[in-house]
């Protein structure tokens, strides 16, 4: 049939959109992006993610931080203690606000 | 025959449309310039053989996807396929077009039907640019329904099914459609006798 013959030829060959039309469209697309989810998104370099937890958890996380930093880094913090203080003894004061040596040993 | 399906979007190398629109959803760019690059020239060449503007073509597609990608977030795995769905945007948005023209489109012209060999012979001879010159303005002589299912079945490749789903019609009210399209198609080409080469035979 006459017209089964020009749909045939017509079929493959058609209109097309420009270039420039085309990279409108990704322009679009990345104009409207989701942003990821939370958990794929890249970790922020260096220490911002601390700065971003202290001022999340406030005095709990400051007391929270101390002890950890005593356990890992025992020396530098028994020098600054020391050299702040005088004796060993402060060390706890310090890090553990308002807790009584005394009642540490009981 | 389903001629879409040997050209589906959903490509054996490549991830299916719909994991695309996910992947999008979820913040990645190149998932949506794959799709762009799937379904723009597609949606452009429905638009512009149904619209017959290129310029009106490129507003339908680019409003399209633009509906795509806002529906992304929300889209609902496994209810729809994702070109199915913009197609039906597109058709939707040419069918507004189509009806806020307040030029008429043209018409048919009114011959007896010629002899089926005299046409088959002249489109024979005619160089393909000639060819897709005379669909494109017989099918502008059709009304606009019919010119949508018949590009979308003869020129889309679409089947019957697929395309009730993109009109939001019944399978019949394609075939019915089709039909009609055709006939009018062939009346058309018919009383263009002098373009096609035919006229003194």
């Amino acid at each position: 049939m006459a017209l089964e013959r020009l749909f045939d030829a017509c079929e493959a060959v058609g209109p097309a959109p420009s270039e420039d039309f085309l990279a409108r469209l990704v322009a679009d697309a990345e104009a409207l992006l989701p942003p990821p989810p939370l958990r794929d998104r890249p970790r922020e370099p260096g220490f911002g993610w601390l700065a971003r937890f202290f001022a999340a958890s406030g005095l709990s996380g400051a007391a929270a931080l101390g002890v950890w930093l005593g356990f890992v880094m025992p020396d530098v913090v028994g020098t600054m203690a020391t050299d702040l203080a005088g004796d060993d003894s402060a060390l706890l004061t310090t890090f553990l606000p308002g807790a009584d040596l005394a009642a540490l040993d009981q | 025959m389903d001629r879409h399906a040997s050209r589906t979007a959903d490509d054996a190398d490549g991830a299916p449309d719909e994991a695309l629109l996910v992947a999008y959803a979820n913040g990645d760019a190149a998932a949506g310039r794959v799709l762009v690059a799937r379904l723009g020239p597609r949606l452009f060449r429905y638009a512009a053989r149904v619209l017959g503007d290129p310029a009106e073509a490129e507003d339908v597609v680019q409003e399209s996807l633009l509906r795509l990608w806002k529906t992304a977030p929300a889209w609902r795995q496994g209810e729809a396929r994702v070109s199915t769905w913009a197609y039906r945007v597109a058709a939707n948005l040419v069918t507004d077009r189509l009806r806020r023209r307040t030029t008429r489109a043209e018409t048919a012209l009114d011959h007896a039907a010629e002899p089926e060999a005299d046409l088959l012979s002249a489109v024979e001879r005619m160089t393909e640019a000639a060819r897709a010159e005379a669909l494109r303005r017989a099918l502008a002589a059709l009304p606009e329904r019919q010119r949508q299912a018949v590009v979308l079945r003869h020129l889309e490749g679409f089947a019957n099914p697929e395309i009730a789903r993109i009109m939001d019609i019944g399978v019949e009210a394609v075939e019915s459609l089709t039909a009609r399209g055709k006939r009018a198609l062939t009346a058309a080409l018919a009383g263009r006798k002098e373009e096609l080469g035919y006229a003194n035979e």
